[in-house]
């Protein structure tokens, strides 16, 4: 086992007590082939993309670890889903897990260690390749037409289990009138359905918005954020007049520490 | 030739059922060997597709059933051999499992000749709304197999073991042998001497090394050509094989015996109570 000293080998080291909503937070970005791990003083930042419409990156404060290390910055790419295979080991035995990375070139080891069977553990060592640089989105945090809305996980978890599973897209509308959010859809046979929430309502934690901005998306796309919505406490829908849509997901472990899924997703033109 | 036996304690009724459940699961077909003394089934899929392993059981008579008579063809032969359908017999067995709807009094299998030759399995089982017992009967068509082809239907001997742990774990190990299945098509039990077992499975994007260590070893049974006392020893296998062998155990055991001869074979066996074994072997692969 690694002792304190043995760390100066490794330029970055963190350890979970607890796999839960480490394993969860991944599960729910595994829609694409690679992620990049970005780590710093920061934090770690866990990033996957699939084409050039949607990005869903993992945050995690270093305060959420039990042990967080880190030398200088570093960043890498791994097959995100030998990741989430790794994680699975156990099962739904509660595992510690520690990852450590020796720098460019090295894997990224992983040690887990099932908290009801001592004399058993699991070392993975997940091959590392270049960094794809992800792609920056961001909403401009000035602009006037910034809409957001911070929501309860399971009841937006809800009415998204509740919205027409065929239909090809979402159009999504904040305004500051009635009916303040309302997510429709549009289905092949041109079939539609729409659901409103009124800023007045319960699952509305916090409704911020001067203009009203209208959208739409690809389902495929917003169906992606299922899993991460399905673990999430809090739900945060960011999106300006340029349509791009933000989402945040806040999970937390079982002692109240918190991790952020944050999704980006690019809306459709609109071609009329 | 005449069979008939007779079970009535309602643990080892259960326990005879979980072991043919446990065949039913790796293969179509199962052998039954009857000798004087044990009761052994063998089930071999030996067809490139499947990927179940060979597996067998001996039982001891006597601690099973308290009523066992056999009596073979011609005197001078020692067994009655049998082939039927796995999934037949465990389905005819299946009431014995039954708990607490209903209480299974005894359960007789008897050797039939009806239309064609069958195992008549005959369960008296009582109802929770009656007093009286009713009788379940299931007559499982059976093969038998003559004399002149008990060459192809040995008994397998339990190999040699160049390395031999106790695994306390099984659970734990049942469930990582699914997933590793998923990551290599081969999996490597690296045992040593001093109790530790290594499983390494290894992909083009990932090595996962699960160490198991405490364990208990056993004297081996096999030395080593090139040292006189050996140390470690390692075997790479089929993982889906291991996988099916773990994922088809339906009996609430938690010690396995896993012997480790290099380069042939990896032998598991499960100790169901003394006398009642189950053994699997699990052929090396080329990595």
């Amino acid at each position: 086992m690694l002792t304190q000293s043995q760390y100066d080998d490794y330029k970055f080291v963190c350890r979970l007590d607890h796999i839960k909503t480490f394993h969860a937070a991944i599960k729910s970005i595994c829609f694409s082939d690679f992620g990049t791990l970005q780590a710093s003083e920061e934090g770690l930042l866990i990033t996957v993309e699939q084409g050039k419409s949607i990005q869903a990156t993992i945050f995690i404060s270093p305060s959420f670890f039990a042990e967080y290390h880190i030398q200088d910055s570093q960043s890498f790419s791994i097959k995100i889903n030998v990741l989430a295979e790794c994680l699975s080991l156990f099962g739904l035995a509660d595992c510690g897990i520690k990852m450590l990375y020796k720098g460019e070139g090295s894997p990224l080891l992983i040690l887990l260690e099932p908290h009801d069977d001592e004399q058993v553990s699991t070392e993975c060592a997940i091959k590392t390749t270049n960094v794809e640089e992800p792609m920056e989105y961001e909403l401009d945090s000035n602009s006037s037409s910034l809409n957001t809305i911070f929501m309860r996980g399971p009841d937006m978890s809800n009415i998204f289990h509740e919205l027409d599973k065929a239909a090809e897209e979402y159009e999504l509308t904040i305004s500051p009138l009635k009916p303040h959010f309302k997510i429709a859809t549009l289905g092949v046979m041109q079939a539609e359905s729409s659901v409103e929430v009124a800023k007045s309502s319960d699952m509305i934690i916090l409704f911020n918005c001067h203009a009203t901005t209208v959208a739409q998306y690809k389902s495929q796309q917003i169906r992606l954020t299922n899993k991460a919505l399905q673990v999430a406490t809090k739900v945060a829908i960011k999106t300006d007049a340029s349509g791009l849509l933000e989402m945040h997901f806040m999970m937390q472990s079982d002692a109240q520490e918190e991790m952020y899924v944050r999704f980006f997703i690019t809306p459709l033109l609109d071609i009329s | 030739m005449k069979f008939r036996a007779k079970m009535q304690d309602v643990l080892y009724m259960r326990e005879f059922q979980a072991i043919v459940a446990t065949l039913a699961k790796l293969a179509k077909d199962c052998v039954m060997i009857l000798a004087q003394e044990r009761m052994h089934f063998i089930v071999n899929e030996d067809h490139s597709s499947t990927s179940s392993p060979l597996v067998w059981a001996s039982i001891a008579a006597k601690d099973y059933f308290p009523e066992y008579k056999m009596s073979p063809a011609r005197p001078d032969h020692e067994f009655i051999v049998l082939a039927m359908s796995a999934s037949h017999l465990s389905r005819s067995l299946a009431v014995l499992r039954s708990g607490s709807t209903s209480s299974v009094h005894s359960c007789k299998l008897k050797l039939k000749m009806i239309q064609f030759p069958c195992i008549s399995v005959i369960a008296s089982v009582v109802s929770p709304s009656s007093s009286e017992s009713r009788e379940v009967v299931h007559d499982v068509p059976a093969t038998i197999i003559p004399s002149s082809d008990w060459a192809a239907y040995v008994l397998p001997k339990v190999p040699r073991a160049e390395i031999v742990l106790g695994l306390p774990s099984l659970r734990l190990m049942r469930s990582l042998i699914d997933k590793l299945k998923n990551i290599a098509p081969s999996l490597v039990f690296h045992g040593s001497a001093a109790g530790e077992l290594n499983l390494v499975s290894e992909s083009d994007m990932a090595t996962i090394t699960t160490r198991f260590s405490r364990l208990m070893p056993y004297p081996a049974t096999k030395e080593s050509q090139q040292v006189a006392s050996c140390e470690e020893a390692s075997c790479s296998v089929d993982s889906r094989k291991a996988s099916a062998f773990f994922g088809a155990l339906q009996l609430p055991n938690e010690e396995i015996i896993i012997g480790i001869d290099r380069e042939h074979c990896i032998y598991l066996q499960l100790d169901i109570r003394n006398n009642v074994v189950l053994h699997s072997i699990l052929p090396a692969v080329c990595i």
